[in-house]
């Protein structure tokens, strides 16, 4: 209920991310988390997540001047480079923390964003299962099988952990990219299986709800299919349907003010 | 939000050419989405999908999204670019 809840007051939080709401309710829930941490283990305020997002600040302000200096993603001197090397050392010396959650996301994130896609693997090969830091991590991957059109690794990865993880958010996320990664390679099939198994394995879920929705589209909103019916009233009053629209070509656009 | 110059001028120039835009705004309140369509000019037709309905309906992920239908009702294209709905709004209308 604490996604549906978050969802409800930051926007639907979207597998793509693409929605501002997500990363605001990740946000939050990533500062709840620290805080509960914090209040458990010491009163003072997280300076170690400060000093990871430190790194990270720089590391984005490294990464901006040396593409507009004209240097190419992967190239020896790629700032992403060092500070993926930085952030992955610091998780080395503090297993376990907050910090150390995005501390492994964003080094992981750095190689991907340097086209390091051997290295980024054989790193996230060393992440245990249940990690916190997997909630991030499968943006990640998703985002490098998208880039090199090549979901084998994320496969292969995310069927592995939906089997030994116990997290059952984890396993949840795991199977749901399964499902996403074949469907981006237009296998129906096995993405209808991996996301049904989504909705019967893991109710009440985000991941389940999220899965319900891509069912019903990969089943009704194809290309040449007849558009959802809808009758609504519009901010000025008037009435709209989509049936009132035919003979027209009609632009839809989903959006908000934030 | 950077797009509504943009959609502004596509609107502008196929509206009369048998091209509809339909804003469907995902904002919890109404004010600020009646505002922003005052302050941007912006005078095609906006649904305030509160309860996320039609966000439901067509499985939207994201925002921006765009959904083109053609004349007939069916759906010719969906998660568009801006920059590519221009050419696939032309593509539509010489069918």
């Amino acid at each position: 209920m604490r996604y549906r809840t978050l969802d409800r007051m930051f926007g639907r939080s979207g597998s793509a991310g693409s929605l501002p709401g997500l990363s605001l309710g990740w946000a939050l829930l990533l500062t709840l988390t620290a805080l509960t941490v914090n209040a458990q283990n010491t009163p003072a305020p997280d300076k170690e997540m400060d000093r990871v997002q430190a790194m990270i600040s720089q590391a984005k302000k490294d990464a901006e001047q040396f593409s507009k200096s004209g240097g190419k993603p992967g190239d020896a001197n790629d700032p992403n480079l060092k500070w993926s090397a930085a952030l992955w050392e610091y998780r080395e010396k503090h297993p376990g923390t907050p910090a150390t959650v995005n501390a492994t996301s964003e080094a992981l994130r750095l190689l991907n964003r340097a086209d390091r896609l051997s290295e980024l693997q054989a790193k996230t090969d060393t992440l245990k299962p249940d990690e916190a830091a997997w909630k991030q991590v499968f943006y990640v991957l998703m985002s490098a099988a998208a880039k090199s059109k090549d979901y084998s690794y994320l496969i292969s990865k995310a069927e592995a952990l939906a089997q030994v993880a116990s997290d059952r958010d984890i396993k949840a996320q795991a199977r749901f990219n399964i499902g996403d990664a074949y469907w981006r390679t237009k296998d129906n099939d096995r993405a209808r299986k991996a996301f049904q198994q989504v909705v019967t394995e893991y109710p009440g879920t985000k991941y389940a709800e999220e899965a319900e929705g891509n069912l019903r589209e990969i089943e009704f909103l194809n290309l040449g299919q007849p558009a959802p019916v809808f009758e609504r009233t519009t901010i000025s009053g008037d009435s709209i349907s989509l049936a009132g629209f035919r003979g027209k070509v009609l632009v839809l656009k989903f959006w908000g003010t934030y | 939000m950077g797009e509504v110059p943009l959609l502004k001028e596509l609107y502008a120039k196929y509206l009369d050419q048998g091209v509809a835009v339909v804003g469907i705004s995902l904002d919890e309140q109404l004010k600020p989405l009646q505002e922003m369509v005052a302050s941007k000019g912006m005078s095609w037709p906006q649904i305030h999908d509160a309860d996320q309905s039609l966000v439901k309906l067509f499985n939207v992920k994201g925002t921006p999204t765009y959904y083109l239908i053609d004349r007939e009702g069916k759906i010719a294209a969906k998660d568009i670019p801006m920059k590519r709905l221009g050419s696939a709004i032309d593509d539509l209308l010489k069918k």
